[in-house]
């Protein structure tokens, strides 16, 4: 059997048409490469057995026997879902989310469940309750998060793709982190139906993968309408593969955003990668101007307020009644609740929701949330009169490579501010991709972001695929 | 800078369902503390805005029953009998 490590879905599914191997020899390999690296990375919550995952196997589509992971806050039938937190360490979904219904649909083989942030809230996959996820570029560092073991897995060549989730960043920000490519979608995109909420104003799924065009392919899966999720555009399923030639379009407009590079946190080798990824764009014909997005230092607090107000009424309906972990030696209802909840989440989701209540509470709604709603016109406003005058934006991912587990543990403001580049984009609502573009010099990954419009899903893909048939990061990987 | 009380962080702890350990009150009140007093810049910016409300789009979709087996649903459930979600006594019975 030939090494899969590190293959892309191009490359499966061509030996897979070529009848080289079959999809079950697929799955053998690369959960027998789990077996082999995963107890350095531990991106996996679960692993399944070969005959459960083959149990729903369909023999067709467009990702026929090709293996992932999903991010453990997205219902698999039959499956634990626990968010990586107690309080759900034992439910089981009874359902599957539509994007799981689709991969099904198009023959894809779902391989387990990936660790992250405690209900997706966190930037490092620090704060899952039950084990950290080290970066497979240096296990002493974390992968990013909260989608930290999506990342880590296809980083460490243990799937060629996994589903992640956004609310402000965590897709873009590990894929960052972790060397690899990063979708976030414009808000409607994929359906959520599933999805176990956050901030829902702003959450959606994302995807990883190793290459643009496997990103595109994933996306062209998941993609499209669903009647069960309200917020779903109505958006027609298309091939986003199709248009993928490897040119740029002619007189491509890209804005580089001058005020991120303004931020006192940027570490320079970053700062130097985005750039030289934008001269390469420019080298390839794109026409480059430099553009001003002056609320972007306003975004990272307008995200902090609106995610945690969602995220305290989404995370009342943990109430250990219906489905979750409920508390021993119970007194009444209330001690239930009190006692449930308080044994169930891990103190930064307890500290999120309730910042949440304070900041939507009767005396200090005004100063916070109403404030935070306003600013995210104004965020959007910059958006759509940067976007009149350049087709994309370029921004870093994150504002420093990989860092040291517990390096934030006395400084969480500073954790969190990693969402300082890509918060902006979930308040916006539109589209960013992050890919790749070099190295720092103790060799960990850098990645900057291509941010478009309100579905401009296509164009990203389009110069994406462009830049990586003339840069070679995407194909570097650790050795484990 | 925001200032705020232990003893606020404990009503909005009552308010959230949630009892806090006296160990773990001084590194929350911290982590509260600092959180706030970053969000605190919205002000400086949303005093002058005046741009109409730009809300995500949402479809209704029709509100019809859906046949779905109770067994299922109970199954997740840490306490049930007879077809019912089962809690402790609410009414006191003095």
């Amino acid at each position: 059997m030939k090494d899969l490590s590190f293959a892309t879905i191009q490359e499966i599914k061509q030996d897979l048409e070529n009848k080289e191997y079959s999809p079950e020899d697929v799955v053998n390999f690369y959960l027998k490469r789990f077996a082999q690296v995963d107890d350095k990375v531990k991106s996996a919550l679960e692993v399944f057995d070969k005959e459960s995952v083959l149990k729903t196997f369909k023999c067709h589509g467009m990702l026929e026997g090709i293996p992932g992971l999903i991010k453990d806050n997205i219902c698999q039938k039959d499956r634990i879902t626990s968010c990586a937190s107690k309080i759900l360490q034992n439910y089981r979904a009874p359902y599957d989310a539509t994007v799981i219904e689709r991969l099904k649909e198009e023959g894809a083989l779902l391989l387990g469940r990936a660790n992250m942030d405690e209900f997706a809230m966190g930037s490092s996959t620090e704060t899952s309750a039950f084990f950290k996820t080290a970066n497979p570029w240096n296990l002493d560092c974390v992968p990013g998060g909260s989608s930290g073991g999506s990342a880590a897995a296809v980083a460490a060549g243990l799937v060629p793709w996994a589903l992640g989730s956004e609310t402000g960043g965590s897709v873009r920000q590990p894929a960052g982190l972790c060397g690899i490519v990063g979708l976030k979608p414009t808000y409607g995109a994929i359906s959520r139906y599933g999805v176990v909420a956050y901030a829902s104003s702003l959450d959606q799924v994302g995807v990883f993968t190793r290459s643009v065009y496997d990103n595109a392919l994933v996306f062209s899966v998941l993609a499209g309408h669903d009647k069960k999720d309200a917020s779903s555009l109505k958006l027609e399923k298309k091939d986003y593969t199709q248009v993928l030639d490897g040119s740029l379009p002619k007189g491509l407009r890209i804005g580089l955003v001058k005020t991120a590079f303004e931020s006192e946190g940027l570490d320079s080798q970053v700062a130097q990668a985005t750039k030289d990824a934008v001269k390469s764009l420019e080298e390839q014909g794109a026409i480059v101007q430099e553009i001003e997005l002056p609320t972007l230092d306003y975004a990272a607090a307008t995200y902090f307020i609106i995610s945690r107000a969602e995220a305290a009424s989404n995370l009342a309906r943990f109430d250990g009644v219906r489905y979750g972990s409920r508390a021993q030696d119970i007194k009444n209802l209330e001690d239930l609740y009190v006692k449930s909840r308080s044994e169930g989440f891990g103190q930064e989701v307890q500290v999120r929701m309730m910042v949440g209540n304070y900041v939507l509470s009767a005396g200090y709604a005004g100063k916070f949330y109403h404030n935070a709603k306003k600013v995210q016109r104004l965020i959007r406003k910059d958006f759509q009169d940067a976007f009149s005058q350049v087709d994309l934006l370029v921004m870093p991912t994150q504002p420093s490579p990989a860092f040291e587990f517990g390096k934030f543990d006395d400084n969480k403001l500073q954790l969190d501010l990693q969402d300082y580049y890509t918060a902006p984009v979930n308040l916006a609502g539109c589209c960013a991709i992050s890919l790749p573009c070099g190295f720092t010099k103790e060799n960990m990954p850098v990645g900057f972001q291509l941010i478009g419009p309100r579905l401009s899903e296509q164009l990203l893909f389009q110069v994406g695929h462009a830049y990586q048939q003339v840069t070679d990061w995407h194909t570097k990987h650790p050795n484990l | 800078m925001s200032k705020i009380s232990k003893e606020e962080i404990k009503n909005i702890a009552t308010m959230t369902k949630l009892s806090i350990k006296e160990d773990d009150m001084a590194g929350i009140q911290k982590q509260f503390v600092e959180m706030l007093a970053y969000a605190e810049r919205v002000q400086e910016v949303a005093k002058d805005i005046d741009i109409p409300s730009n809300k995500n789009i949402n479809h209704d979709r029709e509100d019809s029953a859906v046949v779905s087996d109770a067994a299922d649903i109970l199954a997740q459930a840490p306490q049930e009998e007879d077809n019912y979600f089962v809690v402790p006594k609410i009414v006191d019975s003095e």
